[in-house]
């Protein structure tokens, strides 16, 4: 057992986490959008909600913003647009990071 | 309707804040693209380099703390809604590198007033859990985003009407640090003028590099550390850094 290969490891292991969780922050720090002066996070649940409210409600819709705030939605189509473009930035983004992370971490 | 960035600067005897300033309004016009007016005095004004179109206001800083032996002139901050030439008002810290537009956003909503509860220590050390030091939740008044109407008029009013009794104020909501602290001046008159209940903020926490972590590296997209002999970076994510040896890297 080499202690100093264990130390090194551990080290090596540490930093990876810390940028890991440091992107990922990152990440969602991207999701924060403005959409008609509301604010909102696209986030898998938005989404997701939005979807669902543009194929099941007849428009317009209401949906919270972060401050717990109504807004009402007259193009839910033109907000689900900005929601995925903006989810896929971050993500993708994330995506890219974390293949470095593999590298570092072979 | 004329939006900006107002920015406080004030040289002291142990940090040259200035080069600091100079790092973050390159930033700022680069990221940001927002008209930027700064506070400052006739002493720290001298020293700056030519930064372009900027706005400067040249005040006689009040004197502020002392932090670890030094000082530390960051008291005028209740009055930036006087020095404000605009209607929607971003006030950063200079040590906040807006590395990307994740703030630019917030002066585009309907909100009259938009603080932070959360800062994000990159080291993951979640060294800013700032609820034990108090009964009262911090804001960080490192980054915040006002309109100007009667209702954020009210509200720095109420900022130095705490200023003048925060002895009084700390004791009352048991704040642990009894120094001057811009963050709980502003958390208290939140609380109080809206009447002790929640208000609205930013959803988004501040990336924030500790003290203790010595930045090593900087350029046009991210900054490198050190802590503990461990190296580690960022880019394309904005950071405030509290090490103010930040100044000479």
């Amino acid at each position: 057992m080499d202690i100093g290969e264990l130390k090194k490891q551990s080290d090596l292991s540490y930093n990876i986490a810390v940028a890991k969780r440091n992107a990922l922050e990152k990440a969602e720090s991207r999701l924060v959008v403005v959409y008609r002066e509301h604010i909102f996070c696209a986030d898998p649940q938005t989404i997701n909600h939005v979807k669902t409210l543009s194929e099941m409600h007849t428009s317009p819709f209401y949906i919270l913003d972060t401050n717990k705030n109504p807004v009402e939605i007259t193009d839910p189509k033109e907000f689900l647009q900005l929601l995925i473009e903006r989810n896929q930035e971050a993500i993708s983004s994330y995506h890219q990071m974390s293949k470095t992370f593999e590298r570092r971490g072979d | 309707m004329k939006k900006g960035v107002l920015l406080f600067c004030f040289d002291t005897i142990d940090h040259e804040y200035h080069k600091i300033l100079e790092r973050c309004v390159y930033l700022i016009k680069k990221n940001l693209k927002l008209e930027i007016t700064v506070v400052t005095d006739i002493v720290t004004y001298k020293r700056l380099k030519p930064l372009g179109f900027v706005n400067y206001k040249l005040i006689e800083p009040e004197i502020g703390n002392r932090k670890n032996g030094q000082d530390w002139l960051n008291v005028d901050r209740h009055m930036a809604y006087e020095l404000s030439p605009y209607d929607v008002t971003l006030v950063m810290d200079i040590d906040y590198f807006p590395f990307t537009d994740n703030l630019r956003k917030f002066l585009d909503t309907k909100y009259d007033f938009l603080i932070s509860k959360n800062a994000y220590d990159l080291t993951n050390r979640n060294s800013f859990d700032t609820r034990r030091f108090s009964i009262i939740d911090m804001v960080w008044a490192t980054v915040f985003v006002f309109r100007k109407c009667e209702k954020t008029r009210m509200l720095f009013d109420m900022v130095k009407y705490v200023k003048s009794y925060y002895s009084y104020f700390c004791d009352m909501y048991r704040i642990y640090d009894k120094r001057f602290r811009n963050d709980y001046a502003f958390a208290i008159a939140l609380e109080q003028l809206n009447g002790f209940i929640s208000y609205d903020t930013l959803p988004y926490r501040l990336p924030t590099l500790p003290p203790d972590c010595k930045v090593i590296g900087m350029d046009d997209t991210g900054l490198a550390w050190r802590h503990n002999d461990q190296i580690n970076y960022t880019n394309d994510q904005d950071v405030h850094v509290l090490n103010k040896e930040v100044a000479h890297v």
